[in-house]
């Protein structure tokens, strides 16, 4: 194939020189000059290729840490399997998710690519994925130490396609400093009332207000709907809720928080860059009008935040409210790892290196658990006592509070679904505007939400 | 290549056709090679239920009837508009001005130059995004002039519907580099001679811009609203990186909404729709600058 | 009457200078930030100077990333940068020249069609042209990010360069005619001389709108070793992480240098004009 691509790459441009003379066109003189560095450089990479090499690209999303980290451990990967050779794609995650996108039209998906939850419904449906199911049969994947749980996330319709890379659970990141000046202390497993009550108190003694999820109704909505038993907010082509009144939960805590003054409120977030761990009003913040003691985030961003933390201010790490924290909280996997169905002859090579991210000590040991806690629980055993100390509280966190008191998570979402959040996100706006009521907003939720699933 | 060819074919292809056929060949091949496959194929996209990931269904008009009943279409087209018509003329104004005290020569102009022109190089980088965002903040530079000029409040500029869309007016204002650099090399082609039989007639120097300079450049200042109302229209990133729609949708863009719709919420057909609309709305715009050309715009010899 | 002078003199750079330093004071703003510690940059953003001054943000964001460095990346976005300005202003001159002063049939509508290629976001063209590229065998190389734009493919330059040439004496033109010069000698002896000015702030642009641009990169580019400039400095900042401010913005201030440095080195060219010698003859 790349041999093909490399003639034809060589008659392309000599077609474009051809084409450029007869046009009598001075510029085109660059054009058989620019082929060239390419063309050669096409070569290079071809060139010492022997029939059992593989060359596999892998491409993720993260930060500067995960892009060093990763690549190490598959540089090791490399070291240790002769002839297995990467080309890597990190990107940021918009630009992640627009580029998998048109590489699927294009049909040329990378080998090995991260996935993330909120994606794996809609690449699964459209057949972009290889099911795994076998090379777990057959051994090449080993899935053995995997909680059932975790691994049941990367499966669709009973099928495995995709294994996770760290284990994440919601958590809520408090201002711990600030509490105990005020003489509070926060429980795990809060109820909403109890969190409100901490919230007017906080607000009352210090002028602190309350940062609650704002333009994350994708994490937020589910997690307070699965209190009240809606385990999954979309069918197909419909809302799989009964009626309005089963939304208005996503709602009516803004509403509160509006009404009694001690939520941050739009026109604060309008100035920071949403969901960011750096300006989270948590830490960023010029007065206490601006300022939260608390921020709704994911176990694997403690780190993150305690490192752009104010000197002095310690965070602490909690559950999110819910009024029934079972039902509410589960773990998930803060991404996963997929081989694409593009993948071809090197399927089986890319499903080695998964394996090879999941299980292997050494590469863990590089990794560090920087997208959460190992899922396979050996791995975590042995590089637990590498961990500093907040990735320690962490691990702690998962495995003492959330683990023993948490639910399956919710069916991965369905086309259209990130279209109903955005207008969720929209209609809590306007609850912090104080342009619309809770109820009216979980009308118009129903409605609009049942217009656009059905589309 | 062609020239060496016999005298009668050098001929023939010495006539004013030939040349201009010649001449415009290299577009005509970029435009045939590059362009219009993909735009054909966008234009196919529109007609269809696409989600990028799985193949294209054709649907016909669907996507177009969907407009008539999305009221973000409604929202962004006419915050799209208030942008553009606002942002560009300003932006000209401020160019011109600017090239006209920096065309005079003196040590300084080339550091000048550089000053009013770094902004737009800077374009939208994620910087500027976090810049902007200070800027206009509540604790920001903005406020705390407006409150040592007197005023009691600070005003949440990004926070309030109506203020918002000023705070990317005022970035796309900031950034008129690029006008001043073409009006600053239009001002440059202007014969001196020009002037100096103004001077001989006793012409001062403001009756010299009303009567030699603006005329003379009026072929730029057309040329620089088509592009800058082209470009006004697709506006993309200052919306995406700064403000992202907030506060509700008042500053939404009309692309960025296309964009939502093409790569976030898997309605690609109803996203290309969106874009041949615009297309066509600035086809419109665009060819209203031209035909109203000949009123305003100075096109005689010199 | 020297001392009025003097008077609007002193007056002008005062007025030039103070506007200057407030157009410049975003940026100013984002080169001090490069040198606070970065986890200081937003709790301290009010004020410009840093409390402690650290060059740290330049050593961690030049290692760059999956062990290839900013220098890499610099290279790569220099190759890139140059060859599509050149390709750009050189097509773009010569297709201006057709277009300002031939008639020749269909000119009107190739024009529209240039003018109509430049109203559709590069967003809705994005998908349609990769399935293009790939179809070339193009995918995976710099061949995309630079062929397109030798042949003129952005109407703004033609169109910016038409403009000029009308601008032009035809008189010019109509002499070397007599003289015995064909269209194409016209244009290589007499014109693009000419065009020096319009040149250089095509290249100008061109440079900085190449260099900016990280959408192709982005779909075109599928080896870290090969990432331009822009496309790495998006890499810092990953909402869904964390972002690392303090090496973005020092490699955002370096990002800008080669734009700064050959707007300096052309912008005299825009002042000491070759043409008005050649335009009163």
């Amino acid at each position: 194939m790349k041999k093909k691509v490399l003639s034809l790459l060589m008659a392309s441009a000599m077609v474009l020189g051809l084409v450029a003379c007869g046009s009598s066109e001075p510029a085109a003189s660059n054009a058989p000059a620019s082929n060239a560095p390419a063309a050669s450089s096409q070569a290079t990479d071809n060139g010492g290729a022997a029939a059992e090499d593989v060359a596999l690209t892998f491409t993720w999303w993260g930060n500067q840490t995960r892009n060093e980290r990763t690549q190490a451990a598959l540089d090791l990967y490399s070291q240790q399997n002769a002839g297995v050779t990467f080309d890597t794609q990190p990107a940021e995650w918009n630009d992640y998710w627009t580029k998998l996108s048109t590489l699927a039209a294009g049909n040329s998906l990378p080998e090995c690519l991260q996935m993330d939850y909120s994606y794996l419904e809609q690449y699964v449906s459209a057949e972009l994925l290889v099911d795994l199911t076998p090379y777990v049969e057959s051994g090449v994947l080993d899935v053995s130490k995997v909680d059932p749980g975790i691994l049941e996330s990367g499966s669709v319709d009973g099928k495995l396609y995709a294994i996770c890379a760290g284990v994440n659970a919601p958590s809520l990141f408090y201002n711990k400093t600030l509490l105990d000046e005020l003489g509070i202390t926060l429980k795990d497993n809060m109820t909403l009332d109890e969190f409100k009550e901490v919230a007017r108190q906080v607000y009352e003694k210090s002028g602190v207000k309350t940062d609650l999820p704002y333009a994350a109704g994708d994490n937020y909505l589910p997690f307070l709907l699965r209190a009240q038993g809606t385990n999954k907010l979309f069918n197909d082509t419909s809302l799989n809720v009964a009626n309005a009144e089963s939304l208005l939960p996503g709602f009516e805590i803004y509403e509160t928080g509006t009404k009694e003054g001690w939520i941050i409120g739009a026109d604060v977030h309008a100035e920071l860059t949403s969901n960011s761990v750096e300006q989270s009003p948590l830490v960023y913040f010029s007065s206490e009008a601006t300022q939260s003691w608390c921020g709704f985030f994911w176990s694997n961003q403690l780190s993150a935040m305690v490192a752009v933390a104010p000197e002095g201010m310690e965070i602490g790490i909690t559950t999110w409210p819910s009024d029934d924290p079972k039902q509410s909280n589960f773990l998930k996997p803060s991404q996963f790892f997929s081989v694409s169905r593009d993948a071809g002859k090197n399927e089986e090579a890319a499903v080695k290196v998964i394996n090879y991210m999941l299980n292997s000590v050494e590469a863990n040991e590089i990794l560090l658990g920087e997208r959460g806690v190992p899922a396979s629980s050996d791995v975590a055993a042995a590089i637990s006592p590498l961990l500093d100390e907040t990735a320690q509280v962490v691990t702690g966190y998962i495995n003492d509070v959330v683990t023993p008191n948490c639910s399956p998570i919710s069916p991965a979402i369905p086309d259209g679904a990130n279209e109903v959040y955005n207008y969720y996100n929209e209609l809590v706006d306007k609850i912090l505007y104080g342009q619309i009521t809770s109820e009216d907003a979980a009308k118009e939720l129903f409605e609009k939400g049942n217009i656009i699933m059905n589309r | 290549m062609n020239k060496t060819h016999k005298l009668t074919l050098r001929q023939k292809l010495n006539t004013e056709k030939a040349a201009g056929i010649i001449c415009t060949m290299p577009f005509l091949i970029g435009f045939l090679a590059f362009m219009i496959i993909p735009m054909c194929i966008s234009l196919y996209y529109s007609f269809c239920d696409y989600n990028i990931l799985t193949p294209p269904v054709f649907t016909g008009m669907k996507n177009f009837q969907r407009m008539f009943t999305d009221e973000v279409f409604y929202q962004t087209l006419a915050v799209t508009f208030k942008f553009a018509f606002i942002s560009v003329p300003m932006r000209l104004v401020f160019a011109l001005i600017i090239a006209l005290l920096l065309f005079k020569s003196t040590k300084m102009t080339g550091l000048y130059r550089a000053l009013y022109y770094l902004p737009s190089i800077i374009g939208g980088s994620v910087a500027v995004a976090i810049l902007w965002k200070r800027l206009f903040s509540l604790d920001g530079l903005i406020n705390k002039l407006f409150m040592a000029l007197g005023m009691k409040e600070p005003i949440s500029w990004l926070g309030d519907t109506k203020t918002a869309i000023w705070t990317l007016i005022i970035l796309a204002v900031w950034q008129f580099g690029s006008s001043m650099l073409i009006f600053l090399s239009a001002l440059k082609q202007i014969p001196t001679s020009l002037y100096e039989a103004a001077r001989v007639d006793g012409a001062n120097s403001w009756q010299q811009f009303w009567k030699i300079t603006l005329p003379l450049l009026t072929p730029n200042i057309h040329f620089n609203l088509v592009m800058q109302m082209i470009n006004g229209f697709l506006a993309f990133t200052q919306c995406l990186i700064i403000t992202q729609g907030k506060p509700l949708n008042s500053t939404l863009f009309y692309t960025v909404y296309m964009y939502q719709q093409s790569f976030l919420f898997g309605s690609t057909g109803y996203g290309a729709a969106l874009a041949w609309v615009m297309l066509a709305l600035i086809a419109v715009i665009t060819w209203i600058l031209f035909a109203t050309k000949k009123l305003w715009v100075y096109d005689g010899g010199l | 009457m020297r001392n009025k002078k003097k008077v609007i003199n002193i007056i002008y750079h005062t007025i030039v200078c103070a506007c200057g330093i407030i157009m410049i004071y975003p940026l100013l703003w984002m080169v001090m930030s490069s040198f606070k510690e970065t986890n200081t940059i937003f709790n301290t953003a009010t004020s410009l100077i840093p409390e402690k001054f650290t060059l740290e943000n330049y050593a961690n964001g030049w290692k760059g990333f999956a062990k290839v460095s900013f220098a890499t990346f610099f290279k790569n976005s220099l190759v890139i940068s140059i060859l599509a300005t050149i390709g750009t202003v050189l097509s773009s001159s010569v297709v201006a020249y057709g277009f300002a002063r031939c008639k020749f049939p269909g000119r009107k509508f190739l024009f529209a069609a240039m003018l109509a290629s430049m109203m559709l976001p590069a967003q809705v063209l994005m998908i349609p042209q990769y399935l293009w590229y790939q179809k070339l065998n193009w995918v995976g190389t710099y061949l995309p990010l630079i062929v397109p734009y030798c042949f003129a493919i952005q109407g703004f330059f033609v169109y910016m360069m038409t403009n000029f040439i009308e601008g032009i004496p035809r008189e010019l033109d109509e002499a070397a005619k007599i003289d015995g010069c064909s269209y194409y000698t016209i244009f290589t002896k007499i014109i693009f001389p000419l065009m020096v000015p319009t040149m250089i702030t095509g290249c100008i642009f061109s440079f900085m709108w190449r260099w900016d641009d990280f959408l192709g990169a982005l779909l075109y580019v599928n080896k870290t070793e090969k990432y331009p400039v822009s496309l790495a400095l998006k890499m810092f900042c990953d909402p869904s992480s964390s972002s690392d401010y303090g090496a973005m913005f020092a490699m955002a201030t370096l990002s800008i240098l080669p734009a700064v440095l050959i707007f300096f080195c052309l912008q005299k060219y825009l002042v000491e004009g070759i043409s008005t010698s050649g335009l009163k003859g």
